[in-house]
């Protein structure tokens, strides 16, 4: 019989939750957008763009200042994936830009912290974080809605080593915070942020803030590097071990922003042999009707002559819940018969398909 | 920019493309592509009809005003 709990069995009451982890993917394992590297885009630094890891996003106000992509090559211990991040030129970052990486949770995934409540819960970031530069570094947690943010700042001493950092933050008391399906918190890791979008560090503030004052920043050296894992944000006050979900939960996590659709079938249009309507299921239910969009060059299968390739998405239509309907442009088919025939998509690479977003 | 598009019923798609990229984006009010399509109409970016004619403010007001 047991008697008495083992020292250490019993490491803290947030272990034993579910979703101990509010960040997804923040062991970077789960790439499904690409594995190879991407130089950001300018998106206007006021809308995320997906394009690598799973969950993580960047805001640019400049065209190719820095590239990112999965890495494996040197992680810290106890992970095997990082998101590494190098700087293409030395940039002079503007009163204006915005350049960072960042994750939204969404609100169903908080709604116990009671944020903007006189019952607001404490949380910690953790992170491992690495940089061929050191110094001061800054991010901010930030309401989807942009008014209200906690700069903060990291200290990296030894260029090149990945260092562990853990912020408690106080949870904050007023605000305005999304519920259900909408962002409610922004994490951001700035890159190189103007001063328009920085403040003071440590503390709750009204204002659109995206990193802290004076922070180190890396687009401005040619080839500086900052790499990234092991993020967690919990509740308490104190950082405890990595939240290690298994590898097929976390892409299913992931898969409600952003999956890959890789099965579908239905017929081609009754009148012409250019158009296409079929069904395409989702793996798991996603956060809303997504947007759809051709990846790579995904193929079908037409038993009455040769196989037609996509030219465009004309129409989705669907739940978020169980799959979508795509009105297909179609170019390349041909055969007897071949109008109101089924069609299959039939995808034999893992980088092809329909790919559907639902992201924040 | 953006281009209105027909379905496989040659009727007016619930969707819009983006043409830069050539994704749909669904009608749907909690879909961030389509809150930052509406956003970008107000801000006067370029909307197409299906058949690929520009169209006036007035008209992209008119066509806001039937949205979700």
């Amino acid at each position: 019989m047991l008697t008495q709990v083992p020292s250490g069995m019993l490491q803290t009451t947030a272990q034993f939750y579910s979703m101990k982890n509010r960040i997804i993917n923040g062991a970077m394992q789960v790439a499904q957008y690409s594995t190879s590297s991407i130089t950001a885009g300018n998106n206007g630094g006021t809308s995320n763009t997906y394009s690598a890891i799973d969950r993580w996003g960047y805001l640019s106000t400049q065209a190719s200042k820095f590239s990112f992509q999965q890495l494996s090559a040197s992680p810290p211990t106890g992970f095997y994936n990082y998101l590494g991040v190098t700087s293409s030129s030395a940039y002079t970052v503007l009163a204006g830009d915005i350049f960072t990486f960042n994750q939204v949770i969404e609100a169903n995934n908080v709604a116990d912290l009671q944020w903007g409540t006189a019952n607001a819960k404490t949380i910690t970031l953790s992170f491992w974080v690495q940089s061929s530069l050191t110094g001061t570094f800054g991010g901010c947690l930030k309401s989807y809605g942009n008014n209200y943010a906690y700069p903060f700042q990291y200290t990296i001493s030894s260029a090149s080593t990945w260092t562990f950092i853990s912020l408690t933050i106080p949870g904050p008391t007023a605000g305005t915070w999304n519920t259900g399906n909408a962002g409610q918190i922004y994490c951001f890791w700035g890159l190189g942020v103007g001063s328009t979008f920085t403040s003071t560090a440590g503390s709750w503030q009204a204002g659109n803030y995206v990193s802290a004052n004076s922070s180190v920043n890396v687009v401005s050296t040619n080839n500086a590097t900052w790499n990234i894992t092991g993020v967690q944000l919990e509740v308490g006050a104190q950082a405890t071990s990595f939240d290690y979900r298994p590898y097929g939960t976390e892409l299913f996590l992931c898969q409600r922003y952003y999956q890959l659709g890789q099965t579908g079938a239905g017929p081609m249009s009754n009148t012409s042999i250019t158009g296409a309507y079929i069904s395409v299921p989702f793996n798991t239910a996603m956060r809303t009707t997504p947007t759809a969009a051709v990846v790579g060059t995904p193929s079908f299968e037409n038993m009455f002559g040769a196989n037609p390739t996509i030219t465009s998405i004309a129409g989705v239509r669907g739940s978020a819940l169980s799959g979508a309907d795509l009105s297909l442009g179609l170019t390349g088919a041909s055969g007897t018969g071949v109008t109101g025939a089924s069609l299959v998509m039939s995808v034999n690479s893992t980088t092809s398909g329909i790919g559907f977003s639902a992201e924040l | 920019m953006y281009k209105l598009s027909l379905d496989h019923k040659g009727q007016p798609a619930q969707s819009v493309i983006r043409t830069t990229d050539g994704a749909c984006i669904p009608f749907a009010p909690d879909n961030t592509d389509y809150q930052q399509f509406k956003k970008d109409l107000a801000n006067g970016v370029e909307l197409k009809d299906a058949e690929g004619n520009q169209m006036t403010p007035e008209q992209i007001t008119t066509f806001l005003a039937t949205l979700p």
